[in-house]
C-alpha cells in the first residue's frame, strides 16, 4: 500500500474500532471492557494479523493525537465548575491529594526497583495513577517510554475501577469525600467513572483528585523520580 | 481554538525556558486562573470542551497501540509487575480516604 493510503487506512481503521468498542462497552458497562483496553487490543492484532507494521501506523498517530494537547488544557474546566467545593474544602483535599499521590509513586517505584526491573520500566511506572495525557508528557520528561506509560495508567485505573469502592468500604472509609478523592487519585478518570455512580459528590470530587494530582505529580516528579532512582 | 492557543502557548514557554513541566499542565493552570479570572467565560468552552474531554480516551489509543513494539517485555517481565501496580493502589486508596475522612471528622467536632 501508498504510505498516504496506509495512514489514512489505519487512521479509519482506528476510529472504526474505537466507535466499535465504546457501543459494547455501553452496553456491558464492564470495567475490563473500557473502549481504550478493548480498541488498543483489536487494533495491535489487526495490525500483528494483517503485516502492518508500527512504523507504517506512526504517521496516523501523529496525526490522530494532535488534539490531544489542547483537550488537556479542558480539564480546567471541570476544576472550575467544582471551585466552590475545591475552596470549602481545599485542605482536607490538599493534604489528602499530597498523600496519596507520594505514596502511591513511592510505593510503586521502590518495589519495581527491588523487583530488578529496568530503569524504563520503573521510571515508566512512576506516572500511572494520573490521567494518560499528562503521564505521557511526565513519562518524557523523566526518561521512561510514553506507551508503556499508558499500559501502567490502564492497568491502575481498570484495577482500580474494579476493586476500589469495595476496597474503601473494607477499610471502614465512608465519607464521600474521602471515597471521590480515593478514587480519583488513585485511578484518574475510570476511578472518576466508577465512583461517580456512587453521587454526583463523589464523582466531582474524584474529578478534583484526578486534575489537581497530575499537576502536584508533574511538578514534583522531575526532581523527586530521579532522587529516588539513585 | 482557544485551547489550542493556550495549549501552544504554554508549550512555547515551557519550552523556551527549559521548564520541566508537561505544557499541558502550564497551559491547564493557565486556563483555570483566566477563568477564575472571569477573564474567559465558561460558556465559551463548553461546546469545544465536552466533547473532548467525552472521547478523551480516544487519543491514548494510537499512542497505546505502539506497546505491539514492546510485547516480549511484558511476556518476560510482565508477572514482576504486578506486585507493584497492585501494592501501590491499594496504598494510595488507603493513604487519601484514610487522611481525608481523618480530617474530615476532625472539622466537624471543631465546627460542633
Amino acid at each position: 500500500m501508498q504510505n498516504a493510503t496506509m495512514t489514512v487506512f489505519t487512521i479509519l481503521l482506528t476510529i472504526g474500532i474505537y466507535w466499535i468498542s465504546l457501543k459494547i462497552y455501553l452496553k456491558i458497562k464492564n470495567p475490563l471492557l473500557t473502549p481504550l483496553l478493548l480498541s488498543t487490543t483489536a487494533i495491535i492484532l489487526i495490525l500483528l494479523f494483517s503485516g502492518i507494521t508500527f512504523e507504517q501506523y506512526k504517521p496516523g498517530k501523529a496525526i490522530m493525537t494532535f488534539l490531544l494537547g489542547p483537550a488537556t488544557v479542558g480539564l480546567a474546566l471541570p476544576l472550575y465548575l467544582n471551585r466552590q467545593l475545591l475552596r470549602r474544602m481545599f485542605l482536607p483535599i490538599l493534604i489528602g491529594i499530597a498523600c496519596g499521590s507520594l505514596s502511591t509513586l513511592t510505593t510503586a517505584v521502590v518495589l519495581a526497583q527491588l523487583s530488578g526491573l529496568d530503569t524504563l520500566l520503573v521510571t515508566s511506572i512512576a506516572t500511572k495513577s494520573i490521567t494518560a495525557p499528562i503521564a505521557i508528557d511526565i513519562s518524557r520528561i523523566i526518561g521512561g517510554d510514553p506507551a508503556i506509560a499508558v499500559a501502567f495508567v490502564i492497568f491502575t485505573g481498570t484495577l482500580g475501577s474494579m476493586i476500589g469502592a469495595s476496597f474503601l468500604s473494607l477499610c471502614k472509609i465512608s465519607n464521600p469525600v474521602a471515597r471521590g478523592l480515593a478514587m480519583g487519585v488513585t485511578s484518574h478518570g475510570q476511578g472518576t467513572a466508577t465512583i461517580l455512580q456512587e453521587g454526583q459528590l463523589q464523582g466531582a470530587m474524584a474529578g478534583v483528585a484526578m486534575a489537581l494530582s497530575a499537576v502536584f505529580i508533574s511538578f514534583i516528579a522531575p526532581f523527586y523520580i530521579p532522587w529516588l532512582l539513585h | 481554538m482557544l485551547l489550542w492557543v493556550i495549549y501552544s502557548l504554554s508549550t512555547l514557554i515551557v519550552n523556551y525556558f527549559h521548564i520541566p513541566l508537561p505544557g499541558s499542565v502550564l497551559g491547564m493552570i493557565i486556563l483555570f486562573t483566566l477563568l477564575c479570572a472571569g477573564i474567559i467565560k465558561e460558556q465559551w468552552l463548553s461546546t469545544a470542551v465536552n466533547p473532548l474531554l467525552k472521547h478523551l480516551a480516544f487519543f491514548f489509543i494510537p499512542i497505546a497501540v505502539e506497546l505491539m513494539q514492546w510485547g516480549d517485555l511484558f511476556i518476560n517481565k510482565g508477572y514482576l509487575l504486578f506486585l507493584p501496580l497492585v501494592v501501590s493502589t491499594l496504598v494510595a486508596l488507603l493513604a487519601t480516604g484514610g487522611v481525608v475522612q481523618a480530617l474530615s471528622k476532625r472539622d466537624q467536632k471543631i465546627e460542633e
